[in-house]
């Protein structure tokens, strides 16, 4: 059965100016391991889209096997402008929380 | 070991003031400290202080001090708030209002300000200071004229003065989330304005607690079936060593929960780099931050890093973007997906016909892609759907263009599309407002801090 982010981790996203930040907290020290494989700043990219125009960088928080991901010009402008019924990204993690994974 | 016991009152303007209530006649606090402020909120309220000059703080904060201010009197609890916004005089003097009708003499009132750059924008420009946008680089004279308020996130200065002049109340503007609980550790556990790592590691733990209950199981994606009573959910209680490190916990007897789990979500919440998380007082480094369960709703954090304070500080200026029109209309079965095309593009002919002018518009379909959905979603192919949900928005130049928006589809109830039903009353239109952030060198601010004693 093909395993989604979801399956490895829960998570929490936020505004800043047009950065929208996505953090994922893995449910063990080995999903930790897998996602720091494969969610890495391109899949996360692909996975959004047009969605973030800005590109994206990866951060990595061992001790408590969290990543965290700041999406540049994610927001149609930033949370005061945009447009999106989601303007302040709150739940953009959990469209990456669908993501599905590779088979390892 | 010194300690100080700070609790989380407030998270936001118009948040809950039960969590707060329930906080200081159940929990062993010293300190209430309450965020106000988000990054839209200065720019509406220096509106309203150009309007009516003795408006421009939270007004949330006097039926907030009503309901906490006697027992906080009792039990000898200071309370910090960045309730003044563009206008920490003004609401100061409410507050000292409020204690006198409480019959609270004695109390001192103390009000931060000096993050208000507003009127100095031109000299600054004048001295070489850029301005320029941290984002995109942009210079500010592409939207100078458009400028409505202009504030520096200070750091916790002005507020440990207040402390070391005897203040019970704190009214500051636009500090950082950070400094409303980095003021009390100063003052309480003798940090020095330049000891970074004790700053570093009290600055990562404020983090963990600033918005609330969105650390003690509000929100909790990881488990929120789990949590008990979220509507009585309790709000941060943190006991702050003079090391840096921290317990965090919650008011007893009130729903949620603090775990690793809880703290971690709000760990990553709002942050960028997390090995150097800037604040007015000091970079933290929450990178290799520890998280021990060391008690049920107990939560011990330790292993941050502080490094020193930047040469800048951040400015936040909001500036006038033009204005907002919106609708949204329901179609239903059958042919629900054909019937909402055809009213978008009713709507778009209509917009058409007279001259609509925006410089951006977004389609959304409600329940179906709103969410994520890209700029020009695509409609659900279902052919037996329900119920479908178009919502359209559009962002203009003027007001008059806005309203378009609405006057160009309150048609389709009687002119469109068979089955049109819950086109939206008439929407607010809304005016939009951009934020620009920039950053000014630390020494051309200068805090002021004032304290006032209450008298019959």
């Amino acid at each position: 059965m093909t395993l989604r982010v979801w399956d490895l981790a829960h998570g929490r996203s936020g505004d800043k100016g047009d950065i929208c930040n996505i953090g994922l907290i893995a449910r063990s020290d080995e999903a930790y391991k897998r996602l720091c494989r494969q969610v890495t700043a391109e899949r996360l990219q692909d996975h959004f889209g047009e969605l973030i125009k800005g590109g994206v960088d990866r951060y990595e928080l061992p001790n408590i096997n969290a990543l965290n991901f700041v999406c540049k010009g994610a927001l149609d402008g930033g949370g005061t402008l945009s447009l999106r019924s989601d303007h302040l990204g709150k739940v953009m993690y959990t469209w990456l929380l669908r993501m599905e994974l590779d088979d390892e | 070991m010194k300690s100080v016991k700070l609790g989380t009152g407030l998270a936001f303007w118009g948040d809950s003031l039960r969590p707060a209530i329930d906080m200081v006649e159940r929990a062993d606090i010293q300190y209430l400290c309450c965020d106000h402020l988000a990054e839209l909120t200065m720019s509406i309220l220096s509106k309203q202080k150009s309007r009516k000059p003795d408006l421009g703080y939270t007004t949330d904060i006097i039926p907030f001090l009503r309901g906490v201010l006697p027992k906080c009197h009792e039990r000898g609890i200071k309370i910090i708030s960045n309730a003044g916004g563009s206008n920490p005089e003004a609401c100061a003097q409410k507050v000292i209002e409020l204690c006198r009708e409480l019959g609270l003499h004695g109390m001192k009132v103390a009000t931060v300000t000096g993050d208000d750059i507003m009127d100095r924008i031109d000299g600054l420009l004048e001295d070489g200071i850029e301005l320029a946008n941290t984002d995109t680089g942009q210079q500010l004279s592409d939207i100078r004229d458009k400028v409505t308020q202009a504030n520096v996130y200070i750091g916790c200065d002005g507020i440990v003065e207040a402390l070391e002049q005897g203040a019970d109340i704190v009214i500051c503007g636009r500090v950082t989330d950070a400094a409303l609980y980095l003021g009390p550790m100063r003052h309480e556990l003798g940090w020095a304005a330049d000891d970074w790592q004790s700053l570093g590691a009290g600055t990562g733990v404020a983090h963990c607690i600033e918005c609330g209950g969105q650390a003690s199981g509000g929100l909790y994606s990881g488990g929120w079936q789990d949590m008990n009573s979220l509507s009585s959910l309790g709000y941060p209680v943190t006991e702050v060593f003079e090391n840096g490190e921290a317990t965090l916990s919650k008011t007893p007897q009130t729903g949620g929960a603090v775990t690793v789990g809880t703290v971690s979500e709000q760990l990553v919440y709002e942050v960028l780099d997390p090995a150097n998380y800037l604040t007015a007082d000091v970079v933290s480094d929450v990178s290799q931050i520890k998280l021990d369960q060391v008690g049920p709703d107990q939560v011990h954090i330790h292993n941050v890093k502080g490094k020193p304070a930047p040469e800048t500080l951040k400015v936040n200026m909001g500036y006038r973007a033009g204005f907002v029109g919106e609708t949204q209309f329901t179609y239903t079965w059958p042919d629900a997906v054909k019937k909402a095309k055809a009213g978008l593009a009713f709507l778009n002919e209509r917009l058409e016909q007279v001259n609509f002018q925006s410089t951006h518009t977004r389609v959304e379909y409600l329940g179906h892609n709103s969410m994520w959905g890209p700029e020009v979603c695509d409609p659900p192919d279902d052919p037996e759907i329900e119920e479908l949900v178009v919502r359209f928005a559009a962002r203009c130049p003027t007001k008059e263009e806005a309203q378009k928006v609405f006057t160009e589809s309150v048609p389709l109830y009687n002119n469109g599309p068979a089955g049109a039903s819950g086109i939206g009353t008439r929407p607010p239109i809304k005016e939009l407002y951009g934020i620009w952030p920039c950053l000014i060198p630390r020494e051309l601010i200068t805090i002021k801090t004032t304290v006032t004693e209450v008298t019959a």
